[in-house]
């Protein structure tokens, strides 16, 4: 099983609950808490650093970290010497 | 759980709101204003999909300088392989101008210079590009509301119903925590839901090949399905892909081994590269990495902005996750599996074999013929990703137009009833496995290059081993909410997928285009000028081919 170790920091003072980050990710990593109006980073596991996001939040209040390192392209490098 | 169930009725549903579903929304609701569309998006329709994460880039035919009959000769020789569906393309190439202006009378902003023409940026003898910006899903968006196009976000389509070979409706789920699910009474279906990446490659990864798995258990043919194994060389740290990378190569004896495979400067990636990276890794010459030199585009195609485009998520993209930061020379790259599997069979109008069941975009790239030997777009013909959504969008839009659209009866209740319950069954299990452990299978059976690219029979029966490992697991999925219940859907799907590239992989015993055999490694046009046809029967694949008919089509392979 792979599990990825990407993070996202989030700054709940700035957002402004616009729900553009919601709308934005394409993978279901953020869900929207209709009562805080505030984004919730609930399967980060899955996120694929598209870094929409971050980009599309014009409070500058979302920081996507990937550790590229946890994410795996699976060639047979054991098998070349 | 207690999962609420709904009716919906309509005459056209869409599954699928990025640039092909949406193009095909607001075409068709202009021609025939009287259907009742709805359009579904397992996201949210405007942001979710392919289009909007690449170059943005539209691929532009300078007419005054090359004929589409010209275009047409150079991309059956040079890239499709004889495979392709020459009026197909040549219709494609022909529409070129008409698309663009479309596309810019529906919102989209499509940059134009001070005297009103495109701003065209020629990228090499054959063809110009345009680059825009990323908002343009948003913005046919916007149209398509306009128009009375309903949309349903978060809405993922589960399955399709036909009756005596005919369409009639679909189910589909919310994927919030509710869970919702709906059965949709539809006389025409559009699946524009993408292709198939796998999850292997950040940020292109959005297919999962839904509508492919939807189409192929209603009973639809599959076409082209070993034209699914698209591979880009990405940077070894960041995984970022670098475009025109192949150019470049050099390995560990500092050789300039492209030179190995082309002697000319390539459109776009080959599998030739992707070969020469394991050829060099095997022999001990590798790894393989880029050195630009002196040449001018180097600083462009490591990463930094091109120049001249409006500003653009995708650079925005590149600066955010450049890890390798922006060095001239050396630096190590590694194919990175994309997939971009594309085949549900579809006729001109981007009708499937299955009547009013319809399939646009990426979905039935490879499967309508448009490419020959290549994988989905861009496909060794850059710039085509979002035209050819666009181009199958209207083509589907315009035979649908023409049709009448009927009643179709009703989906019948006890099929509704198995579709719930296999749906929701990971919810219910106690015990089970994770989704992850499916996917990862699939992963190591499809992500390395000497399985899924540069293709062996020994190989691929490893390969074929890790996928069965795969498949045996889908019914002990387990999951915990409506996400989980996603993530469960599409392991199954890219199980599927896998399934489908092997089976027909291990079938065409040559070399043609993309498709690199190391066992057959010649074209082979003697026995294998034909497609390969994968279609479910009693639950279980079957295979045959199907004659091209290149003897009707202008250009032929030399006797």
């Amino acid at each position: 099983m792979i599990f990825t170790n990407h993070r996202i920091e989030f700054d709940p003072e700035k957002c402004v609950g616009c729900q553009l980050c919601y709308k934005a990710c394409f993978v279901d990593v953020i869900r929207w808490d209709a009562e805080a109006k505030k984004p919730v980073f609930k399967y980060v596991e899955d996120c694929e650093h598209c870094f929409y996001c971050q980009s599309v939040c014009a409070k500058e209040a979302i920081k996507v970290i990937p550790d590229h390192s946890s994410e795996h392209l699976l060639q047979h490098f054991e098998r070349y010497a | 759980m207690e999962i609420t169930r709904k009716e919906l009725k309509c005459d056209v549903l869409i599954a699928g709101g990025s640039i092909g579903g949406l193009v095909c929304a607001v075409e068709l609701k202009e021609k025939r204003p009287d259907l009742d569309i709805l359009l579904i998006e397992k996201q949210v329709t405007g942001y979710g999909g392919k289009a909007n994460k690449g170059g943005g880039v539209l691929q532009y035919f300078q007419f005054d300088k090359i004929t589409p009959m010209e275009f047409l000769e150079f991309h059956v020789n040079e890239i499709g392989g004889y495979l392709g569906d020459q009026d197909l393309m040549l219709k494609y190439v022909e529409m070129n101008h008409e698309m663009l202006d479309r596309l810019s009378a529906w919102g989209v902003k499509i940059p134009k210079q001070a005297d009103g023409t495109y701003a065209v940026r020629p990228t090499g003898p054959f063809t110009a590009m345009i680059s825009c910006e990323l908002d343009l899903c948003l913005r046919m968006r916007r149209t398509a509301e306009k128009l009375g196009v309903r949309i349903m976000d978060k809405t993922a389509l589960a399955e399709l119903f036909a009756k005596d070979g005919k369409i009639i409706g679909a189910a589909a789920f919310s994927i919030l925590d509710d869970g919702t699910f709906y059965s949709i009474s539809a006389k025409k279906v559009v699946l524009a839901t993408g292709g198939q990446n796998y999850r292997v490659g950040p940020m292109w990864s959005s297919g999962r090949g839904d509508g492919i798995a939807a189409a192929y258990h209603v009973g639809a043919e599959m076409r082209n399905a070993e034209f699914g194994n698209f591979s880009q060389l990405v940077r070894i740290r960041s995984h970022h892909e670098v475009v025109y990378g192949e150019n470049n190569m050099y390995n560990a004896l500092n050789e300039h081994v492209t030179k190995n495979f082309t002697n000319k400067r390539e459109t776009d990636i080959s599998s030739k590269a992707i070969r020469e990276w394991y050829l060099n890794m095997k022999n001990g010459t590798g790894p393989i990495h880029l050195e630009y030199g002196d040449d001018p585009r180097g600083k462009i195609l490591l990463g930094g902005k091109r120049p001249p485009a409006p500003p653009r998520y995708a650079d925005k993209f590149r600066e955010l996750n450049d890890i390798d930061g922006l060095i001239d020379t050396d630096i190590e790259v590694v194919p990175m599996l994309i997939g971009e599997q594309s085949c549900v069979k579809v006729d001109h109008g981007m009708q499937t074999t299955v009547e009013g069941l319809y399939a646009i975009g990426d979905t039935s790239y490879c499967g309508s013929g448009v490419c020959g030997a290549v994988p989905a777009p861009p496909a060794r013909n850059r710039g085509s990703g979002i035209l050819n959504a666009v181009f199958a969008g209207i083509l589907g839009a315009d035979d649908i137009a023409e049709r009448t659209v009927e009643d179709v009866p009703a989906i019948c209740p006890c099929e509704l009833d198995k579709c719930f319950e296999a749906l929701y069954a990971p919810l219910f299990r106690e015990e089970g496995v994770s989704e992850k452990d499916v996917i990862y299978l699939v992963q190591k059976a499809m992500a390395p290059s000497d399985y899924s690219v540069y293709m062996e029979a020994g190989r691929m029966k490893e390969a074929v081993a890790l996928v069965e490992e795969a498949r045996a697991l889908v019914p002990k999925m387990k999951a915990v909410d409506m996400h989980g219940v996603l993530c469960c859907r599409e392991a199954e799907y890219m199980v599927l997928s896998a399934e489908m590239h092997y089976c027909a992989s291990q079938e065409r015993k040559e070399s043609r285009g993309w498709f690199l055999r190391e066992d057959y490694p010649e074209m082979d046009n003697e026995n294998w000028l034909k497609w390969i046809i994968l279609k479910e029967e009693d639950g279980k694949m079957t295979l045959s081919t199907e004659d091209v008919p290149i003897e009707k089509w202008p250009f032929q392979p030399a006797k």
